[in-house]
C-alpha cells in the first residue's frame, strides 16, 4: 500500500542531536564534563608542539592509538548504520565531494602555486592562531570519537 | 574590467564547494530528508570492517596532515 510521503515526513523525526539527546543521570553528565574538559586541554597542549615535531607526532598518535583500540576493543555502543542509502540523496554528496577532490588534484597537480594553491595551503595559515589550532584539534578528537560510535 | 586573479577563482572553487556540504548536511537534518546526514553515509561505508578500518585512517590522516605537519 502506498504512502503519503509527505506524511511520512512529518512523522520523520530531525537529526540534530537536541532532537535525538537521551536524557543523563548526573554522575554521567559530570563524567562527561570531566572528559570534555580533559580534552579541551589535550588539544589545548597539543596546538602548542611544534610541526614536524616528535611532540605533534605523538599529539596525534596518542588519540589514534587509543580509538583505535576502543574501536578495536572495547567499541562503545554503537548507532545502527543505515540498510540502504536514498540514491537520489546520496549522489548529491557524491557530486560535492568529486568537486571538491577535482579542485584539489588540479592544484596538487599544479604544485600547488601560489595562483592555485591546494586546500591545505589555504588552511594551513588559518590554523596559525593557538585558539584556531586548538578548536580544530578539539573537533578532530570529538569526530574520531563520533566515528567509533557509528 | 579587471581580471579575476586565478587565486581568488581557486578560493572560490574551494569555498562553494565546502558551503555545499555544509548545505547538504542542514538540508540532510530536516525531517523526512531523502539526503543522508554525513554521520549516515559514513556509518554505512563503515558496515564492513575494512570501510571502518579506511574511515578511521583516514580520520587519523587528516589529523596527522593539518596539525602534525
Amino acid at each position: 500500500m502506498a504512502t503519503d510521503p509527505a506524511q511520512a515526513r512529518r512523522g520523520h523525526p530531525g537529526r540534530w542531536p537536541w532532537q535525538v539527546a537521551r536524557p543523563r543521570r548526573p554522575v554521567q553528565l559530570a563524567l562527561l564534563v570531566l572528559i570534555c574538559a580533559g580534552l579541551v586541554v589535550y588539544a589545548w597542549v597539543d596546538a602548542g608542539t611544534a610541526p614536524f615535531s616528535g611532540g605533534a607526532l605523538v599529539g596525534v598518535l596518542i588519540p589514534g592509538a587509543l580509538l583505535g583500540a576502543i574501536a578495536w576493543g572495547r567499541p562503545p555502543e554503537r548507532i545502527p548504520p543505515p540498510d540502504e542509502l536514498d540514491l537520489l540523496g546520496t549522489s548529491y554528496w557524491m557530486i560535492c565531494l568529486a568537486a571538491f577532490f577535482e579542485w584539489e588534484a588540479s592544484a596538487w597537480r599544479d604544485n600547488s602555486w601560489p595562483w592555485h594553491p591546494s586546500f591545505t595551503n589555504l588552511i594551513d595559515p588559518l590554523l596559525a592562531p593557538h585558539l584556531i589550532k586548538s578548536a580544530a584539534i578539539l573537533v578532530w578528537l570529538l569526530a574520531g570519537w563520533a566515528l567509533v560510535r557509528r | 574590467m579587471p581580471p579575476i586573479p586565478t587565486r581568488a577563482i581557486t578560493i572560490a572553487g574551494f569555498a562553494l564547494a565546502v558551503a555545499a556540504m555544509i548545505v547538504l548536511e542542514i538540508l540532510a537534518r530536516r525531517p523526512g530528508s531523502r539526503i543522508p546526514t554525513v554521520g549516515q553515509w559514513l556509518g554505512y561505508l563503515m558496515r564492513p570492517k575494512i570501510g571502518r578500518v579506511l574511515v578511521l585512517a583516514g580520520w587519523w590522516w587528516l589529523g596527522w596532515h593539518y596539525f602534525a605537519r
